[in-house]
């Protein structure tokens, strides 16, 4: 019998019976060929290797993290709830030291979804990541926390929400932005005013495969892990980077997949994007699961798979070994000023336009960082919809001083008398207290 | 019109007979391990110097023969000739030592990805066959969606082997691992078994009884005709529990979210009913070092019994799990937790003076109370059990699902009724009441529970269907049923297929079933799309006959 080195709970939810349209690839058939080969191998009678089923996340659990508009219950469907409750699902069976690991293998995926919410962008709604690591956060005290995304696409949500957070380290593996959607993530994007270096873009030349995702692991993830000395790892573990998928131009394998999980050791990892159904996701979730648990994984190789004529051409290994100290220097020597947000007064201010592809509208957006010498400032939003009603957020984080956090609550009641706000949120994560008016 | 049932249980054989209003006949002889045909002959004997002979129609025999050959390892060598392809490594699965893996694979739609090597396999043959291997186990990875591999092992061993099991025919379920050991059983008890049923037949001859029916019973609960059960032995194995559960369908009449207890001399089975049904194993039952895909009654069982031993360590009192002999009432020499509920006069059995003698010179040896130690034996061993089922039942209601409507819509069981049988069942009905406050019941007639379960429990099949409409394709593995099917193939197409499969395999089987029986359990249909249009569906049905009793009384 099969014995797991780390034991290890799976959260298999494929929500077989919801899709964003029939032919969408967010669809009921996604995660099918994935149990099937689950199921096959056997995966769940290994000792030590466990299923479980997720819980269902609640509103407050996303208005810890979100600023939603109009609400949380209009931006995230039940799917999304189950979701995201995958998520906290993985990290209460690692927290409470049920299992030493956890995988949730739940659909739909969340790393696009952005700080504000007003739709869903990039098939993601709610950020499933974030939301799980607030909880954590919440109910196991102030955590540091280092993010590796390896999905194919830049997570640009996480990358938002985590901006102005030094505690969490967001490090995005991803094809370049100039090639595919949604266009950014670059190495100049390195984190808000409190938190330069916090955020640490890679982006891939396309047809990068086995060996230099295992390059970048090696020479620039690993190190910059190391110095950071996170409480937590977590694998926002997209699967879009296979050579098969379809909606990509990379060349990484289920056994580089597996590599990667086995040198990152991640805590939990989770689900994100990764559409080759059946050719990729049944053998590379089968390669994250055996990696994760610390069962020999070599004999996992997909159809087609031939390492020569997937490999990569030395001119981009040398490409990739020049950005690896270009990226290490984000970490290590971050530059002194944010590249967004310009200085007006004591905040720290950024106007951006964010497109919704997945519903295709404009959401026009102000935020603001109170630039404070006693903790990471005060945060607000405000934002509107195109013809839409404006909205306001404000975020008191954890470990705010007494400044910030009294600053937070005379600007509530100045955007409560002035009335200009249609919808006005709160988040004081430093006394719990969270506020809608206007709902 | 008679129905008879036997159950050859660890330490004794029950058997009854079953009039059309109620029991005639029972009888209890002891079980003679090294010869459990002449245990059942004995028992038969009994029966029929109390009834009709000309009366009895049918015989349900619940056995230990499988189960026994097996973890006894008194089995034949089996060659084991598997095909794996990418994921684990098929070696982790070794059964025996003659056990071969041939380059070959399928995907999960069932599609060759890499041809079978026939030289290879050529060569496995040859090399059981020069080990003197004459029965053969051939298993490849996703064979319930594509049988072909298993089909050309089959040809290529063709006249070597006496008996050959293929993967698909065991279920339609995907388990690999699980595939292959349960093939490998399969295959090793089947010499044994059939010089068994064979025994069994001629037996029957020679009493009179040529003409009735008979049927071996699963751990699912249900029964198989002897003539199928030849060829898939391991379906017999852990059968007893199973028929003491059906047993207390037959003795009441259970409609609510319940437990079951039987408790034994060793051990205590708890099962769960959901409603008025018995659970039922999602994969399969372990047995051996290896986990199968045998289809079981969900039966947890603990160390927990009327022999458990009671033991003191640093002053708490413990019962079980281990049996160190009999009772003090029968003759043994360490208190048990018969012994304790003597000690209370909640039970009367075996001697009873010297069971009471013992109990209180065991307690003063200790310096405890002969009644704390009483107290404290019976508590601890209802703590046992409450804690188990608690856990059980925490068990079953986290057991994942798959779709947001199932998660959202959370049935939990919650039981609400418990009934107990086996030995000591009547003496520790209230201390269980009293520690779980729920309505618990002995039913009449619950010492000989197992084998009138066995008498009464109808014969049960299960089969998946499996559709492709892109390769126009459905497979019903277990049958080994392939079918040529139109694009517009949909699930209720699939759904009436799969019934009328299920109900023509019955009557293949010479089981007469109007269908009431028979429920689809799950089916599920998937658009299959490529590019961004729809190229098919991928259409998956189970349907059983679902485990029950013919009739019950009470």
């Amino acid at each position: 019998m099969l014995k797991a080195e780390n034991s290890l709970g799976i959260i298999f939810f494929p929500a077989f019976d919801w899709a964003i349209s029939p032919t969408h690839p967010e669809r009921e058939e996604r995660l099918l060929y994935t149990q099937d080969q689950l199921r096959e191998e056997g995966l769940f009678d290994i000792e030590g290797i466990r299923e479980y089923k997720p819980e269902v996340a609640s509103s407050e659990d996303i208005e810890r993290v979100h600023f939603c508009f109009p609400e949380a219950e209009a931006v995230a469907t039940r799917s999304h709830c189950i979701s995201a409750g995958g998520a906290i699902k993985a990290a209460e069976l690692v927290m409470s030291g049920e299992r030493e690991r956890a995988f949730a293998l739940v659909r739909p995926p969340g790393h696009h979804a952005m700080k504000t919410v007003q739709g869903s962008r990039g098939f993601c709604a709610i950020n499933i990541e974030a939301i799980m690591c607030e909880y954590i956060r919440e109910k196991y005290g102030p955590k540091r926390i280092a993010i590796v995304d390896t999905d194919c696409h830049h997570g640009d949500g996480t990358q938002d929400v985590y901006w102005h957070d030094p505690d969490t380290l967001f490090i995005s593996l991803h094809q370049d932005g100039r090639t595919l959607y949604p266009g950014t993530g670059f190495p100049k994007e390195c984190g808000g005013p409190k938190a330069l270096g916090r955020t640490v873009n890679i982006p891939l030349p396309p047809n990068t495969s086995d060996a230099g995702f295992m390059m970048v692991m090696e020479n620039a993830v690993m190190p910059i892990l190391e110095d950071f000395k996170p409480d937590l790892i977590i694998n926002s573990a997209g699967q879009d980077n296979h050579f098969t998928d379809p909606i990509t131009n990379m060349n990484f394998s289920a056994q580089g997949y597996a590599a990667l999980n086995s040198m990152l050791k991640p805590d939990i990892a989770v689900l994100e994007g990764g559409y080759a159904i059946q050719g990729a996701l049944p053998y590379v979730n089968l390669g994250i699961s055996l990696a994760m648990a610390g069962v020999d994984y070599s004999h996992v190789r997909e159809p087609g798979f031939n390492p020569e004529t997937l490999r990569e051409s030395d001119e981009i290994i040398d490409y990739i070994a020049t950005l690896c100290e270009g990226v290490k220097d984000v970490y290590f020597t971050p530059p002194s000023e944010s590249i967004e947000g310009v200085i007006s007064g004591e905040w720290s201010v950024r106007h951006r336009n964010i497109f919704y592809d997945t519903e295709g509208f404009t959401e026009s957006q102000t935020e603001s960082l109170l630039l404070c010498d006693h903790c990471r400032g005060l945060l607000k939003v405000e934002t509107q919809r195109e013809g839409g009603p404006m909205g306001f957020g404000l975020e008191i984080p954890a470990a705010a001083c007494d400044k910030c956090r009294n600053h937070g609550y005379s600007l509530l009641e100045e955007a409560q008398v002035k009335s200009r706000y249609r919808y006005i949120q709160l988040i004081n994560r430093r006394d719990k207290d969270y506020l809608r008016y206007g709902f | 019109m008679l129905l008879l049932g036997i159950d050859v249980g660890g330490t004794h054989t029950d058997a009854v007979a079953i009039g059309p209003d109620g029991l005639e006949a029972q009888v209890k002889v002891a079980t003679e391990h090294d010869n459990l045909l002449s245990s059942i002959k004995n028992s038969l004997g009994e029966i029929l110097r109390h009834t009709d002979p000309a009366r009895i129609k049918q015989l349900n025999l619940s056995t230990t023969l499988s189960t026994n050959s097996i973890v006894e390892g008194n089995y034949e060598d089996v060659g084991v000739i598997v095909s794996a392809g990418p994921g684990l490594d098929p070696h982790s699965f070794m059964t025996c030592k003659d056990f071969h893996v041939i380059p070959g694979s399928l995907d999960h739609r069932g599609s060759e990805t890499k041809r079978l090597d026939n030289l290879a396999l050529e060569g496995a043959i040859a090399s059981c066959r020069n080990s003197g291997i004459k029965v053969y186990a051939a298993i490849t990875k996703f064979s319930p969606r594509n049988p072909s591999h298993e089909k050309s092992i089959e040809l290529a061993i063709g006249d070597n082997a006496d008996f050959i099991t293929l993967g698909h025919q065991i279920t339609g379920r995907l388990n690999f691992p699980r595939r292959i050991s349960t093939a490998f059983y399969n295959c090793a008890v089947w010499r044994v078994f059939n010089k068994f049923a064979d025994a069994i037949s001629a037996t029957l001859d020679e009493m009179g009884l040529g003409q009735i029916k008979v049927n071996i019973l699963k751990a699912d609960g249900g029964t198989m005709p002897l003539d199928l059960s030849r060829k898939v032995p391991v379906q017999s194995i852990f059968s007893g529990p199973a028929a003491s559960v059906m047993g207390i369908i037959a003795l009441s009449n259970i409609t609510h979210d319940s437990i079951i207890y039987d408790i034994g001399g060793t051990t205590t089975d708890i099962a769960i009913f959901a409603g008025g049904s018995p659970l039922i194993e999602q994969e399969g039952i372990h047995i051996g070092s290896h986990p199968t895909l045998v289809r079981a009654l969900k039966v947890h069982s603990i160390g927990i019994g009327g022999d458990s031993a009671i033991s003191i360590m640093d002053g708490s009192v413990r019962v079980g799990p281990n049996r160190l002999g009999p009772s003090i009432a029968f003759g043994g020499e360490i208190p048990t937790l018969t012994d304790a509920l003597i000690w209370k006069d909640s039970c009367s059995c075996g001697n009873i003076e010297q069971s009471k003698a013992g109990f209180s010179a065991f307690a003063a040896g200790n310096v405890m109370e002969a009644d704390r130690l009483a107290d404290q034996a019976i508590g601890y061993a209802v703590d046992r059990i409450h804690d188990s089922t608690r856990a059980l039942v925490d068990e079953i209601n986290q057991q994942p699902v798959y779709t947001i409507h199932e998660l959202l819509e959370n049935r939990k069981i919650i039981p609400r009724k418990i009934y107990i049988m086996g030995g000591p069942a009547q003496a520790m009905k209230m201390d269980v009441f009293r520690k779980f406050r729920l309505s618990t019941e002995v039913p009449q007639n619950y010492d000989v529970a197992n084998a009138i379960g066995a008498a009464l429990t109808r014969t049960t099949t299960e089969l998946e269907l499996f559709a492709d409409t892109e390769r126009g394709l459905m497979f019903i593995p277990s049958l080994g049923h392939r079918e040529n099917i139109p694009r517009n193939y949909r699930i209720e197409d699939a759904e009436k297929d799969a019934m009328n499969h299920l109900l023509a395999h019955l009557g293949e089987m010479h089981v007469a079933s109007d269908g009431s029986n028979a429920q689809i359990t799950s089916s599920s249909s998937f658009n299959m799309v490529s590019g961004s249009s729809t190229v098919g569906r991928n259409i998956r049905v189970k349907c059983q006959i679902k485990p029950g009793v013919d009739r019950t009384y009470s």
